[in-house]
């Protein structure tokens, strides 16, 4: 086999999500990663990758957070590389890392996510700041008009609506089924609000035609972190099952939402999906749990039919009936994914985390009867970048 | 001195210069590629078709079609909320390309893919001119 089934994730571990406002993101970051290393475990000073973020800090600290990691670790880090993809980090950062200790240039990899503290701009605790920093990631030629990240996606909804027919109903049916997942997750942030029907989705207030506040993640703080390291490594520890990373792909498309042809199907996120399923030699319909991108209900409807889950125009028949929830046709995003979980910063993570507490049959109440391969999509921005992973169980 | 609250474009690059002249002067231009005709919105310094580097500022009419569209309830700022309900909307113009900007004049619920519409010209601040879309006459 290629070097894909060699990497394993080994070690997961989320800290409490919501607000942690009276925490510092280091300490957040470093929780993160001590609990996914005691999952695996494997010693934190065993670490000698870093994907992405490390402990914050300002100036050099900031871009370069490998050398930081290493002072605190007391011994070099050997690898690091940094993946700027928004919210897809994670599927890419999985890559990296599988490069990485491949090619025998770490042994032990940690991706993590941790936003907390008194930040400013879109890692801020307050909604309203989040959403104003967040409005300007479009550029001056969009935001000038008071765009928003729900804006850019609603006009995605509303073309998909137009041109198939989907309804509000059955983008309420994604929102419906992952929040049950969530009343089931000691962690997520909305699950003790309890369940949510498809008239609560539809009745909430629209945020931006046709998005109800409901199709929408919140936004708030939180840490998550995963170890990578080699399948045998992994297995001789032998604490959980190794989760291994089958295959990958990429696919990055445009960046001005006029720059592709159509606003309801985009070719990156299929070939990025292609890719990862060719390599990884599995087909759609031997896949048990997914966990896709859902910073809105639409993202997750759209990419279901832009990985080929089913053809496009037929996402709305394929979510109706509970067809994300768990013991549905596609238990998709089954902790309750950015809507019901947790939408913190690089929140791919927390999807990929999912995956792997199913993978493993460790997600309790959620556990997908049988699960032994997930595929992960993340996204980065609205549908411009794509990073799409197997996993599957060793 | 302005009132205005709103987000002014940043960061426009001088090159991107001409578009922007054009809305104060009310007659919109787009960049057209010397290399292969097609044109460039948003401005580009090079050609995502034909990787030219060239490109006249030309006139367009200003017409199109709503490509698709949502009403904003929920605005980033205080500024933008003092709007609200508001139109945002996708638009394919004649020459073919789309343009988006807010779309006023119009009863937001009376909004339809596939509406005509055309541009109109806002003077935000002495030094900034916005274009908007407003149904088509």
């Amino acid at each position: 086999m290629g070097r894909f089934s060699e990497v394993a994730v080994a070690g997961v571990y989320q800290t409490k999500q919501g607000d942690l406002s009276d925490r510092t993101q280091p300490s957040v970051w470093w929780e993160s990663v001590c609990g996914a290393c005691a999952d695996a475990g494997i010693d934190v000073g065993d670490i000698d990758g870093l994907i992405g973020e490390g402990p914050q800090g300002v100036g050099l600290r900031e871009t370069m957070p490998a050398p930081g990691l290493a002072e605190q670790l007391g011994h070099p880090v050997r690898f690091h590389a940094r993946n700027t993809v928004g919210a897809g980090a994670t599927a890419s950062g999985l890559n990296l890392a599988a490069y990485a200790i491949s090619h025998g240039l770490a042994e032990v990899v940690v991706i993590a996510n941790a936003v907390a503290g008194k930040a400013s701009g879109y890692a801020s605790a307050n909604r309203d700041e989040a959403v104003a920093a967040m409005a300007k990631l479009s550029g001056p030629y969009e935001y000038v008009y008071g765009t928003t990240r729900v804006s850019d996606y609603a006009t995605l909804a509303m073309r998909h609506m137009h041109d198939y027919g989907t309804t509000s109903e059955q983008l309420a049916e994604i929102a419906v089924a992952q929040r049950h997942g969530a009343t089931l997750h000691p962690l997520s942030v909305h699950g003790h609000r309890g369940e949510l029907t498809v008239e609560d989705v539809v009745s909430s207030r629209l945020v931006a035609d046709p998005l109800h506040l409901l199709d929408c993640c919140s936004i708030n703080q939180g840490g998550g972190a995963v170890i990578v390291t080699s399948a045998a490594n992994a297995a001789s520890i032998g604490r959980h099952a190794p989760i291994v990373l089958l295959g990958y792909g990429e696919g990055h498309s445009h960046i001005d939402p006029n720059a592709v042809e159509r606003l309801t199907e985009f070719p990156a996120a299929r070939s990025a999906a292609d890719t990862a399923f060719g390599l990884a030699g599995v087909r759609r319909e031997e896949i048990d749990v997914a966990g896709i991108g859902d910073h809105f209900t639409i993202g997750v409807l759209m990419g279901l039919e832009d990985a080929g889950f089913c053809a496009k125009g037929e996402g709305g028949p394929f979510v109706e009936k509970g067809g994300t929830a768990i013991g549905g046709r596609l238990p998709t995003n089954t902790s309750g994914g950015f809507l019901s979980f947790s939408h913190a910063g690089l929140c791919g993570i927390f999807t990929l985390i999912e995956l792997v507490e199913q993978l493993r049959h460790e997600a309790g109440a959620r556990q997908v009867q049988g699960a032994r391969l997930g595929f992960l999509n993340a996204v980065g921005g609205a549908q411009q970048a794509h990073s799409a992973a197997i996993l599957g169980r060793a | 001195m302005t009132g205005y609250q709103k987000f002014l474009p940043e960061g426009i690059p001088e090159t991107h210069r001409p578009f922007w002249d054009s809305l104060k002067e009310r007659a919109v231009k787009v960049q057209r590629c010397d290399g292969c005709g097609a044109f460039r919105y948003i401005p580009k310094d090079i050609c995502p078709k034909c990787h030219s580097q060239q490109a006249t500022w030309t006139p367009i009419s200003g017409r199109g079609e709503v490509y698709t569209y949502t009403v904003v309830r929920r605005a980033p700022t205080p500024a933008y909320q003092a709007d609200a309900p508001y139109v945002l909307a996708h638009v394919t113009m004649a020459e073919g390309f789309r343009m988006i900007a807010s779309l006023s004049g119009i009863d937001p619920e009376s909004v339809r893919i596939g509406m005509p519409v055309q541009i109109a010209y806002t003077d935000v601040t002495p030094d900034w001119t916005l274009f908007t879309f407003e149904p088509a006459s």
